[in-house]
This record gives C-alpha cells, sequence and structure tokens, in this order.
C-alpha cells in the first residue's frame, strides 16, 4: 500500500470489521495473514484504531436538565442497590442520584425494606422436610419474591417441624396421611414445597 | 431491552434518554439541537408505540432516531452536510512529520469537529458504532441498509477522520 489513500491491498475495510469483532466466518484467517506480512496495512491499521478510540472516548453527555423529568428511575433502583447494574447503568443511576431527590427518596425507601426483609432471623429447615427451588420458580419470581417464597417456605416447614418434633412416635411409625392432609390447602398454594417422609413417598400436588 | 416486551413510554424516557442525547449531541454538534432531537424521538416514539409489534426494539428505536435526525437536517440546512464522495479519498495537506502526528493528541472538540465534517452517511454509522455501541447488524436494521453498506460506511467514516485530526483544515 503506498500510503493512506489507495490500496492495493485486498482487506481495506475488512480491518474496521476487525476492529469491531464483525468478520464474516472465513475472512478473519484472511486478514490476520495479509496484516502479518504487510506493513502498509499494518499502519493503517493502526491509524484506523486511532480513530475508532477518539470517537469512544468521547465523554458521555448528561441529559441536559431540561429533558431530565422524563428520565426518572424505577426498578432499576432496586437493582441498583444490589450492585446488580451493568456498569454503565450504575454509572447513569448513580449520576441521576446526585440531583434527583425524587430518585434518592425512592431509593431510600427500598433501601429500608431491604434492610428490613434482611434483619429477618434465619431459621435452620427441620429434617424431614426438603424445599425444592427449581428453575422455573426462579425464573417465575422475581429476586424479591423469591425471597418472600423462601421464608414462607421456611415458616412452613418449621410448622410441620414442630409438630412432628412433639410427638413421640419412632420415626418409623409416623402416619403423615393425616398430617400432610391438614396441611394440603397451605402446600397446595406455595407450589413447590414438598413433604418428603420418612417412610414411603408422600407428595403433594402443587 | 428484551425483545419480546413492550416497553412503556417512560422506560424508553429513562433506558434509552441518554443514549439518544449523546447520539444527538454527536450528529448535531451542539445541545440545543441534540435535545431538540431527543423530544422529537420521544414523541415519535410515545405515537409509535401504541402501534409497536414485539420485535428488534432497538433496532425499531433507532431507526425512529436516525430519521428524526435526518428529517431536521432537511428542515434545517443550516447544519453542517457534504456530499459523498465518489471514493474514500479526502484533500489533504502533505503529510505530516511524526512529530506532529505524536502531538495530535485529540481534544473532544477537535474529534467532535471532525466527525461533523463527513458525509452525514458515514457520521450515523460511525456514531450509532463507537458511541451508541450497535452492531453492524443493529446499524444496518436502523439505517434500513444491508450489512456491507454499513460496514462500508464505518471504515471509510474511521479513514476520513483519521485524516481529519492528523492533517489540520
Amino acid at each position: 500500500m503506498a500510503g493512506m489513500t489507495s490500496s492495493p491491498c485486498d482487506i481495506g475495510e475488512l480491518m474496521s470489521a476487525y476492529l469491531d469483532g464483525e468478520l464474516q466466518a472465513g475472512e478473519l484467517d484472511h486478514v490476520v495473514e495479509h496484516l502479518g506480512g504487510c506493513t502498509d496495512c499494518i499502519l493503517e491499521f493502526r491509524h484506523l484504531k486511532e480513530a475508532r478510540a477518539a470517537v469512544r472516548t468521547l465523554p458521555r453527555l448528561e441529559v441536559p436538565e431540561l429533558l431530565a423529568p422524563s428520565f426518572h428511575f424505577g426498578p432499576e433502583l432496586s437493582a441498583y442497590l444490589d450492585g446488580e447494574l451493568p456498569t454503565e447503568e450504575q454509572t447513569q443511576v448513580f449520576s441521576h442520584l446526585q440531583t434527583c431527590e425524587e430518585c434518592r427518596d425512592e431509593l431510600h425507601e427500598l433501601d429500608a425494606a431491604r434492610a428490613a426483609i434482611r434483619s429477618l432471623p434465619g431459621l435452620e429447615p427441620p429434617v424431614l422436610i426438603e424445599v425444592h427451588r427449581g428453575r422455573h420458580e426462579a425464573r417465575h419470581f422475581g429476586r424479591r419474591g423469591r425471597a418472600v417464597a423462601l421464608a414462607a417456605g421456611v415458616a412452613a416447614a418449621a410448622v410441620i417441624a414442630v409438630g412432628v418434633a412433639g410427638s413421640s412416635t419412632p420415626e418409623t411409625t409416623i402416619d403423615l396421611d393425616s398430617f400432610t392432609n391438614q396441611h394440603v390447602a397451605r402446600a397446595s398454594v406455595e407450589a413447590g414445597f414438598t413433604v418428603i417422609p420418612a417412610v414411603g413417598p408422600v407428595g403433594l400436588e402443587p | 431491552m428484551a425483545d419480546e416486551s413492550i416497553p412503556t413510554w417512560e422506560d424508553v424516557a429513562r433506558r434509552y434518554g441518554r443514549k439518544i442525547y449523546n447520539f444527538a449531541y454527536r450528529l448535531t454538534g451542539n445541545p440545543d439541537d441534540a435535545a431538540d432531537l431527543v423530544q422529537e424521538v420521544l414523541l415519535r416514539v410515545r405515537k409509535g408505540l401504541a402501534s409497536y409489534t414485539p420485535g428488534s426494539f432497538d433496532g425499531w428505536l433507532w431507526r425512529i432516531t436516525r430519521n428524526a435526525f435526518l428529517d431536521g437536517v432537511r428542515r434545517n440546512q443550516r447544519r453542517p452536510t457534504s456530499p459523498l464522495p465518489d471514493d474514500d479519498r479526502v484533500a489533504l495537506a502533505p503529510s505530516p512529520s511524526p512529530d506532529e502526528v505524536l502531538a495530535s493528541v485529540r481534544l473532544s472538540e477537535d474529534v467532535q469537529s471532525a466527525l461533523l465534517k463527513l458525509p452525514i452517511e458515514f457520521r450515523e454509522c460511525v456514531v450509532l458504532c463507537d458511541v451508541v455501541g450497535l452492531t453492524y447488524e443493529e446499524i444496518a436494521t436502523a439505517i434500513d441498509s444491508p450489512v456491507g453498506t454499513v460496514r462500508s460506511r464505518i471504515h471509510r467514516g474511521r479513514k476520513m477522520l483519521r485524516e481529519l485530526l492528523t492533517w489540520p483544515v
């Protein structure tokens, strides 16, 4: 290649696509091989990389106050609290919170609610009870929904465990039929929790 | 944003407002025109959401944004534009010395100024790629052109940009 503006080589625009990871199948080997032996194209490749970097490092501008009322955050605030936002969005929310009292108030309320949930005492699961949390439920419930469902499940399990523990009947002679019947309504509401008896399977329909 | 969901207008404003504003600013080069464009885009989104069918939301949104920009350019010819060249050559001064190249630390104003000298077709592709962060496929949807055209415009745009930044004009 004689210079930046004449191109006897045939990889011209492939170099930009290479920079962007946008080459089609079969093109990558050709570009890499050519760049390995053509100093002019290596130079042009560096120039393209500089131009790309110049645009990509332009400062990201904040939306002017004039338009800001349209840009309050909602569901992102919970994810922000939990550090679950992508970096760019986390920065965006942080910047917005510096100037938006409404979103700050909302964030404080969410933080208080989160702290209240997290301060609930932990409970030990009983031996005879197994709580299933399948993939389906994980998708179905949101983060907070899962926490509430899990807490409710643990509480239900604790109630059942107290009943079992209160009996002096040996484990091998437990009659779970009547016991589970008392809890069918509860278990059927809270789909996904299954009573695993010591003798024989006693499943509850979800 | 998930393709299967239809966002509310508030979602769009909140999630995309900053990107639309940055796109608008880099294409127009001034904050007033950028703010006008953002408002115009959000108005069109508000109207368009009623008939939007789930699909590539980003493609739909950036097509609206791009069309709003082009409509603005047509209405207001005071914006700096230049015709598409026959090839990707730019009239340039003699090549700079290595020292001049080394000294070419870019100020964002220089880059912005150079962006505005690109033909609109190149500028929008470069900005959608390097400012907004769209893939070639998403850009192709936004500008309603084949991916090969996107690839060519980004490459030629970057070459021109590099030359404009290296040799002051």
